[in-house]
């Protein structure tokens, strides 16, 4: 999915148009989940531990919601169009260093990678805090009573030491944008914020826009299924 | 070897053996408090997490699940303070989380005690009504005693110690 860019090609740059590249749920999921983790941190680090449960079962519905998107959503979104095998990543790593490469409609091979990662990563920072036993019982996680008081303890300390190793792989994320923002001249945040990219005219891809009923029927199932985590499947 | 000399060696002797003694006798008994009242504590971290789980069930099993928990909360909670004995702290070379504002503010320390104390006994009382929702209600007092003294008295490495 690479279309020609703008990544420091001067030659091009008079003919640049502007594609979209994300759809509207992606991106909306995109900035809640920034936003959910970051309340969990926050209300984590300062003891707001009702406060927290809830922006973790935002980041939960989240998390499920992009991963059915991945398979049902917007061609951008669609683990099948954007995760490669090794090769291709390894491929995309040796050309990493040149300035103007061409820009991927969506994510790139080693994007792909971070996404996976990340996703991931906090699925299982969440699935070990519905697990977590609160020592005074306070605020265990929702699904707590099915284990036992030592497991709900060891399910604690791994959703603390899996949060760290996310904030690990955001830093990196955070970085990659960054390296693409100053060395590549590839503006990601803006993408991710307005779902379009500024790319040369010869690109011959297109966003493939998923129907909003497929979003809102995910939706639907999806809440459903968070609403049964949270009371702990005693509804 | 000079009389003066050979005093100061045996004073420095002496001074050696009774500290080596003080450490050889007094630390196992001070480890074992901590290691002791580890246990107590956690037994009852769980029997309050067993009350929790129970309540949440449509028909709770109040005989056999949540009053024997409950018995272990009430019959211990008194016991509290005498589980953290000067010299059972950081000092005795265990691996504790108790810090030394439990030595330092022990009036406040007690109040906590105290506080639980209550609460552990109205636990009992609440039980007596088998109402799922007022026991509940206890526990949640109870829990918030046991978070008192945690925020204050335990060292926050406890969340992220993985031989806690």
């Amino acid at each position: 999915m690479s279309v020609p860019g703008v990544g420091g090609d001067q030659k091009a740059a008079s003919s640049l148009r502007t594609l979209r590249v994300w759809d509207s749920p992606t991106r909306a999921m995109h900035w809640v989940l920034v936003i959910a983790i970051g309340v969990c941190w926050w209300t984590g680090e300062n003891d707001e531990l009702e406060y927290h449960h809830y922006a973790g079962y935002v980041a939960l519905w989240v998390i499920l919601m992009r991963v059915y998107w991945g398979f049902v959503g917007s061609s951008t979104a669609k683990f099948a169009n954007f995760v490669r095998g090794p090769q291709t990543v390894f491929k995309y790593v040796r050309t990493l260093h040149l300035r103007n490469t061409p820009a991927t409609l969506g994510h790139n091979a080693l994007g792909a990678i971070s996404v996976l990662v990340l996703l991931a990563t906090a699925l299982a920072v969440v699935v070990t805090g519905l697990f977590a036993v609160d020592i005074d019982v306070l605020y265990s996680g929702p699904l707590s009573m099915y284990v036992d008081f030592r497991e709900g303890r060891w399910f604690a300390r791994w959703h603390s030491t899996l949060f760290d190793v996310l904030l690990v792989v955001i830093a990196l994320h955070l970085l990659a944008v960054a390296f693409y923002y100053a060395y590549k001249r590839q503006n990601l945040v803006a993408s991710m914020i307005t779902g379009r990219r500024k790319v040369a005219e010869a690109s011959g891809e297109e966003l493939q826009v998923a129907p909003v009923w497929r979003f809102a029927a995910g939706a639907v199932i999806v809440s459903a299924a968070v609403w049964v985590v949270t009371t702990g499947f005693f509804y | 070897m000079p009389s003066s000399v050979f005093t100061r060696v045996a004073g420095i002797a002496l001074v050696l053996s009774v500290t080596a003694t003080a450490i050889v006798t007094a630390a196992p008994a001070d480890v074992a408090m901590i290691k002791s009242r580890q246990d107590k504590l956690r037994d009852m971290g769980s029997a309050l997490k067993q009350i929790d789980d129970e309540l949440k069930r449509r028909s709770p099993d109040w005989d056999n699940v949540i009053q024997p928990n409950v018995q272990i909360l009430h019959d211990r909670s008194p016991f509290l303070q005498k589980w953290f004995p000067k010299g059972s702290g950081p000092e005795a070379g265990a691996k504790t989380y108790a810090l030394p504002a439990i030595w330092q503010k022990g009036d406040d320390f007690a109040k906590h005690a105290r506080g639980m104390i209550a609460e552990a006994a109205k636990l009992e009382q609440v039980f007596a009504k088998k109402d799922a929702s007022e026991l509940r209600a206890q526990v949640i007092a109870l829990g918030k005693t046991c978070k008192g003294c945690h925020d204050d008295y335990r060292s926050p490495d406890y969340e992220k110690d993985a031989e806690q």
